[in-house]
């Protein structure tokens, strides 16, 4: 059976992978080479951790993921509700629950709850039918508003919109989301009255950075010279000043982009946003040729999501988006991120292991499906 | 099966759109970058090579302290130090001998230099010599350009003109800590660690200021931007005579002891002198650890303030205490006399006078005078413990000072009932079970577990002189006194204690008669001789070691001028032996000079 699960795994996924791989860990290097190579070791680690979970995963029936689906996303919103109640405050927001061992921030755990949910509800159901689609709603606004009052907006924002990209693939209507963007368009003004001040300062940063160009614009303006002084071909590896000098803030985490970006230029650039598109190319290709309903949304949730990170990250470190706490996936120093990563990786191979005609257990009857 | 067929179609169809919006997010991210590095590039390109900010913060001139007088215990001189950023030299053994050439490196000092170079980072400047003269760094000034990534660069130190002189009363500086660090202070300042250096850290400090710098691609300074310029410290007017202390000083001499001088008006404090002292200037670069060690494990413990960190027994400068407190309760023999025969048998043990052929016939007055022990004894037996540690109390002992010069010793105040004493922690707390008849005796003769610090028995001495005020030392010359409270005791009974000890220095019998009999001022005081351990008191072997570690403490305090008191005293010597005859000198020379002083000024 092992041989057969490897043999069914997805080559031009392993592919990209391995070449995001190496480039986050080149990178990383870059980024930390003058201060703890120790943060560098240990990105290894993680990678060896994640390539676990995911080879792990890559062995569970999604029958069995299917089971849990109810359970872990009510643990995830039990969590959430605790995060006001007992929460640690880390830089004026209250995200984490120490949960004695570990540090646990319930609204990362909430992501991969919804997106299993999601799946699960539209499994049997259309999303043309207003009752579905309710509840669907209602599971994604509950915990939203939580993580919001956190107050945490970004990722808020990523649930609802890895949310509306499996609602559009479980056929949403088009002229309903054509009527949810424009309410949505509408409700801005009143967003903008509820939200906390340094997020206001935040975006209205984000809308001029030259406003405050050495308190919150200043990650932005030298993140943006960094990219831009990189030009065509870059300044060469490890040889990125914006970097070695120091002027660029958090470039071992969510700006690490611009660290690529000045040192590799756009070619580095290119190559980095085509192996992404090529990523998720592969991802929904699994998605349309997988065996069960559940199965296609599940792929497309790790899809949208891994979307959102890229989208966000490299629009924030670039200056198009306002900052965000958002990690460049496969890329950013970061544990937890890079397992978490990985592991839907190894859900998305299960699809493709599970959609694979060729193995016994695809044919009618089979026990194992 | 249609209906399956179509679901499939739309389900397909809303894939490819969802790839369609996922790519063009791609591509607008892509043409956006396209934008930043192509077509924008030379504008970020200028802007990283030239057009950086640094913020750099620009410290605060410590405030300078002086001496009463005006004169400086802790200036801020201009010093050179040399600074290298290593990435920049192009040729490190070559300059590192060209340095130890130029600046008189030993082999030692070059290779300590060459690891901390080795050790720190190289975009970030390595300190390598520091405190040079202008005449010293001058020729290597001048040469710079011949050694890229060394600069030289002016910096203020502290420097503490009279050193050991000052040293328990100024403290030291060293480098932020962690906790400095976390409380908001940088790396590179310095911070008070203790004496007044400590005590008025937030008034000497001053306060952080900042400078926006345009930096090059190698980080050299361009132009300063904008300046936010630090707060300086204030400076810091102490109370202190620099002169009185000298004298003070060099009274004591190579002897370990204290002298403390307050101004029994305002409880100023004149002069506190700790010997053996340290210099504090060796304690600036915080380099020089084989000192510190020595320091901390001289058996003569130089680094301990006697004034204020020590508690000693107080020997009979405490009868002063059992006299106010018998006259206080109107006890029958504070107004009459007894007989003193040498020695008071108690049970099985004789308690010994220290003139074992006796006093005679001892009234209050003269029991002061000649320090009779065997007058105390009785006295302090129809006392009682509670009424003498009753008066101790309120004359201030077993409290702290409160003068600014953490940490301090309350000294230690034993109370017959031990639930009411309020210092358990003491080293007698464990056989206060029972009190003894005999320990309320020894203790009304300043004997067994009481201590006092110097300063504790100067500010008695104050009190007595100015009619009760219990004064807190200050050492800040511009502060408002401090009045802790004033003691409730009758002026005429106050007069007979200030009228024997008046007589102590005055009659010709009295114990401190002698060494001052030429000051120009007329004292009054109390001598004091402590014994460090139970000897026995005809022991006549003197030459030995124990009998130099085993010998009596000698006290003398007092206040001057008698009609018109202004200043209060306490001088101690560790193993002094008998106050008259080692401690008396030593206040005959300072109330000289301060008598000096009041005629001149």
């Amino acid at each position: 059976m092992i041989r057969q699960v490897f043999g069914a795994m997805d080559r031009v996924l392993i592919a990209c992978l391995v070449c995001l791989a190496a480039i986050g860990l080149v990178t990383l290097y870059s980024a930390v080479h003058q201060g703890d190579l120790g943060l560098w070791q240990k990105q290894n680690i993680y990678w060896l951790i994640g390539l676990a979970v995911f080879l792990l995963l890559c062995f569970v029936p999604l029958r069995i993921l299917g089971l849990a689906c109810w359970p872990i996303y009510i643990m995830a919103l039990l969590l959430l509700a605790l995060v006001p109640l007992i929460g640690d405050v880390q830089m004026g927001a209250r995200r984490w629950l120490n949960l004695g061992l570990v540090y646990l921030q319930p609204s990362e755990l909430m992501k991969w709850a919804l997106m299993f949910i999601l799946a699960h509800w539209f499994a049997s159901r259309e999303a043309n039918r207003l009752i579905n689609l309710a509840v669907a709603i209602g599971l994604v606004v509950v915990p939203a508003v939580l993580i919001m009052i956190q107050p945490d907006l970004g990722t808020a924002l990523v649930l609802v919109f890895a949310a509306t990209a499996m609602l559009i693939a479980a056929g949403l209507p088009w002229r309903w989301f054509g009527l949810a963007c424009l309410g949505t368009l509408l409700a801005t003004p009143l967003l903008w009255h509820y939200m906390h001040a340094y997020q206001k300062q935040r975006i209205l940063t984000f809308l001029n950075p030259e406003s405050d160009p050495l308190g919150a614009g200043y990650h932005v303006i030298q993140s943006t010279i960094a990219i831009g002084s990189g030009g065509l071909f870059g300044k060469g590896y490890l040889q990125g000043s914006q970097g070695r000098l120091h002027f660029l803030p958090e470039q071992h985490t969510d700006f690490i982009f611009a660290v690529l970006a000045e040192e590799g230029g756009l070619v580095a650039i290119s190559l980095l946003l085509l192996l992404y598109a090529v990523l998720i190319g592969r991802i929904l290709m699994i998605a349309s040729h997988a065996h069960s309903r559940f199965a296609s949304l599940l792929a497309i949730g790790v899809a949208a999501i891994f979307m959102l990170y890229i989208g966000i990250n490299i629009g924030m470190v670039s200056g198009l988006l306002p900052v965000v706490g958002v990690p460049l996936p496969f890329v950013s120093y970061g544990g937890s991120a890079l397992v978490t990563m990985l592991a839907a990786m190894g859900l998305v191979m299960r699809i493709a292991i599970e959609s694979d005609r060729k193995l016994p257990w695809q044919r009618p009857g089979s026990p194992l499906v | 099966m249609l209906g399956q067929l179509r679901a499939r179609q739309i389900f397909e169809g809303r894939l490819i759109a969802l790839y369609a919006g996922m790519v063009l997010i791609l591509l607008a991210l892509f043409a956006h970058l396209v934008d930043l590095q192509w077509l924008q590039h030379d504008k970020y390109s200028l802007q990283a090579d030239r057009n950086r900010i640094n913020v750099v913060p620009v410290l605060p001139v410590r405030g300078e302290i002086f001496d009463r007088n005006g004169r400086g215990l802790a200036v801020n001189t201009i010093a050179y130090q040399v600074i290298m950023i290593p990435e920049r030299v192009e040729n490190m053994d070559a300059t590192l001998g060209t340095l130890a050439a130029m600046l008189n490196w030993d082999a030692a000092k070059t290779e300590s230099v060459r690891k901390r170079i080795q050790h720190g980072r190289a975009d970030r400047p390595v300190l390598l010599d520091d405190k040079l003269k202008w005449q010293k760094v001058a020729p290597l000034a001048s040469r710079l350009h011949h050694l890229p990534g060394v600069n030289v660069q002016a910096g203020t130190y502290r420097r503490y003109p009279y050193g050991a002189l000052t040293s328990h009363l100024i403290g030291y500086l060293s480098l932020a800590n962690q906790e400095d660090l976390n409380a908001g202070y940088l790396p590179t300042e310095f911070v008070g660690r203790t004496g007044a250096e400590r005590s008025y850290e937030t008034i000497l400090h001053g306060k952080l200021g900042s400078q926006q710098e345009e930096v090059d691609a190698h980080g050299r300074r361009i132009a300063v931007l904008k300046r936010t310029p630090p707060t300086l410290g204030k400076p810091l007017r102490l109370s202190i005579d620099v002169d009185i202390q000298k004298v003070a000083s060099q009274a004591l001499g190579r002897r370990t002891g204290a002298v403390v001088v307050l101004d029994v008006n305002t409880g100023a404090v004149i002069a506190m002198i700790s010997k053996p002292g340290y210099d504090t200037n060796q304690f600036i670069t915080g380099l020089e650890t084989e000192q510190w060690e020595t320091w901390l494990k001289d058996p003569r413990k130089p680094l301990l303030n006697r004034s204020t960190q020590a508690a000693y027994p107080p020997g009979s400068t405490f009868k002063l205490v059992s006299a106010l407190a018998g006259l206080r309760y109107d006890e029958p023999l504070a107004t009459g006399h007894t007989f003193c025969h040498g020695m008071i048998h108690l049970a099985d043990r004789d308690l010994r006078c220290w003139k074992h052929e006796g006093h005679g016939e001892m009234n209050l007055h003269d029991a002061i005078v000649h320090s009779c022990d065997v007058y105390f004894y009785e006295l302090g037996d129809q006392l009682g413990m509670d009424k003498i540690s009753n008066e101790a109390r309120l004359w201030g002992f077993g409290e702290k000072t409160g003068i600014q010069l953490p940490p301090e010793s309350r000294g230690n105040l034993p109370s017959a009932t031990p639930l009411a004493a309020d210092n358990r922690r003491d080293s007698t707390s464990l056989r206060r079970q029972q009190w003894f008849r005999g320990e309320t005796m020894i203790t009304a003769i300043g004997q067994g577990s009481i201590t006092t610090t110097p300063l504790q028995v100067a500010r008695f001495a104050a009190a007595i002189a100015n009619g009760g005020k219990l004064l807190r030392p200050m050492l800040n010359a511009d502060a408002a006194p401090v009045v802790e409270r004033q003691i409730d005791v009758d002026p005429a009974k106050l007069a007979k204690v200030r009228q024997a000890m008046h007589d102590v220095v005055a009659d010709p019998h009295g114990t401190a008669h002698w060494p001052l009999r030429n000051i120009p001022w007329s004292a009054a005081g109390k001598t004091g001789t402590a014994q460090v351990i139970a000897m026995a008191q005809d022991d006549d072997k003197t030459d030995t070691p124990e009998y130099d570690r085993h010998k009596d403490h000698a006290w003398f305090m007092g206040y001057a001028p008698y009609e018109n008191p202004k200043v209060a005293f306490a001088v101690f010597v560790e193993h002094g032996g008998h106050g008259g005859v080692t401690a008396g000198p030593i206040a005959a020379k300072v109330l000289k000079a301060l008598a000096a002083k009041a005629v001149a000024g």
